[in-house]
């Protein structure tokens, strides 16, 4: 069964207020306050003199497990929300294989699926691996493959840094070492509702992606949750996406879930990490003590864009 | 939940609807005044981020804070309907 081995999250020290992105992104002082007062964003993580590259090197940087198991890593997924990152022949993905000494795996990109990609990517990296010739199903193999799965972007533009009034994206990246069998954090189940008919490039169905998110987010966590033949009730905590306050306070409502029990901490001041909000959520869960061995836990993500995803996971602690 | 003294009487009720209508037709830019039993979405043509902003500047005209995480948008067609649940989930800011 496919278990997070290991998590490691980078966020940039230094946060940014987002009334002082207001003017370069043509943002009214309205909307500035619709980000406050409802949205429960105020800062983002900037890192300026950090490059994309950079950013995964440093999330990867505090992945203590992958130490002397580099040999052991037969793929590299790099899960991200924007689909062009990079002028050619700069290749992000690859500087931080040959810089992590992983040049032998097997990288690529997971992406096309907005911010809902890490997910898949967590799914893709557990399937490639029960799949090798050398997996064995026993926790307890120490030689078995390994998959290293990266999420992080860097806001470069208007559309990377600010999203239809909706959620601001913040600067950071997250690694995360999966395996096929091993005994944490083991993967439950994995369910997702793509969406290609909520097109973004004209605009025309912006009011019904409005309408069904909520309906389909929450559509897709019970979904999960059946797959793994539990309940709400049999969830510790939800690790939601950081799209903002509001949306995962009236979700609550939906799923009449009490509201202290999702992880709501980094909205405020790192915003929406791309795909690595899974894993940022994560381990301020675990920092905060709220993940007890045997909890089981919910995760659900929205990408939205070319398209929409809903995406949720249900995992064991 | 509402507080007493602004609760969810007549009169207050009144005032949010004339706040939620002046400052819809405003931000809408329509000339034609706004009713009461005009449907939100169908007839006005309101979305979240806008419906946002309308509940903002009820907030800001009425010194309330609206409780917005109870909203239900199935549950309110109408701008009457919104300033009931203006009216009955909102306290003094």
């Amino acid at each position: 069964m496919t278990a997070l081995e290991a998590v490691s999250v980078y966020l940039p020290p230094v946060r940014t207020p987002i009334e002082s992105l207001a003017g370069p992104l043509g943002l009214t002082s309205m909307q500035v306050r619709l980000f406050h007062r409802f949205h429960g964003l105020r800062a983002v993580g900037r890192d300026p003199d950090t490059s994309l590259s950079g950013l995964l090197l440093k999330a990867a940087a505090g992945l203590d497990a992958l130490r002397g198991r580099e040999h052991r890593v037969r793929y590299v997924l790099y899960a991200r929300a924007m689909p062009v990152v990079a002028p050619y022949p700069v290749n992000p993905l690859h500087e931080v294989c040959s810089a992590l000494g992983l040049g032998h795996a097997l990288a690529f990109t997971v992406t096309h699926q907005s911010c809902a990609s890490g997910f898949l990517a967590i799914d893709l990296a557990g399937r490639l691996l029960a799949a090798d010739p050398d997996a064995a199903d026993d926790p307890a193999d120490q030689a078995g493959p390994l998959a290293l799965v990266l999420a992080g972007e860097k806001a470069f533009t208007h559309d990377a840094q600010v999203f239809a009034d909706t959620t601001f994206f913040g600067e950071g990246a997250s690694a995360c070492l999966v395996s096929a069998f091993g005994v944490r954090d083991r993967l439950l189940a994995y369910a997702s509702i793509v969406r290609g008919d909520f097109d973004s490039a004209t605009g025309e169905n912006d009011a019904r992606l409005q309408r069904e998110y909520r309906p389909l987010l929450a559509e897709v966590m019970l979904r999960a949750l059946a797959e793994a033949g539990l309940t709400l009730d049999d969830i510790r905590v939800i690790l939601p996406h950081n799209v903002n306050m509001v949306t995962w306070q009236r979700m609550c409502v939906l799923l009449k879930f009490p509201r202290d029990r999702v992880l709501l901490d980094n909205i405020p001041d790192s915003g929406h990490v791309f795909c690595a909000d899974l894993f940022v959520n994560y381990q301020t869960a675990c920092e905060r003590g709220l993940l007890q061995p045997g909890d089981r836990y919910l995760a659900a993500a929205v990408g939205a864009g070319g398209g929409a995803t809903f995406a949720a996971m249900v995992f064991e602690h | 939940m509402a507080i007493p003294e602004i609760g969810t009487d007549a009169e207050f009720r009144r005032q949010v609807v004339d706040t939620l209508t002046t400052t819809l037709a405003r931000l809408l830019d329509r000339p034609e005044p706004v009713t009461e039993d005009m449907r939100l979405m169908e007839e006005l043509g309101l979305s979240s981020t806008l419906a946002l902003e309308l509940l903002l500047e009820c907030e800001d005209r009425l010194e309330i804070l609206i409780d917005v995480e109870q909203m239900d948008q199935d549950q309110m067609k109408t701008v009457g309907d919104l300033a009931i649940f203006v009216a009955g989930n909102s306290r003094s800011s």
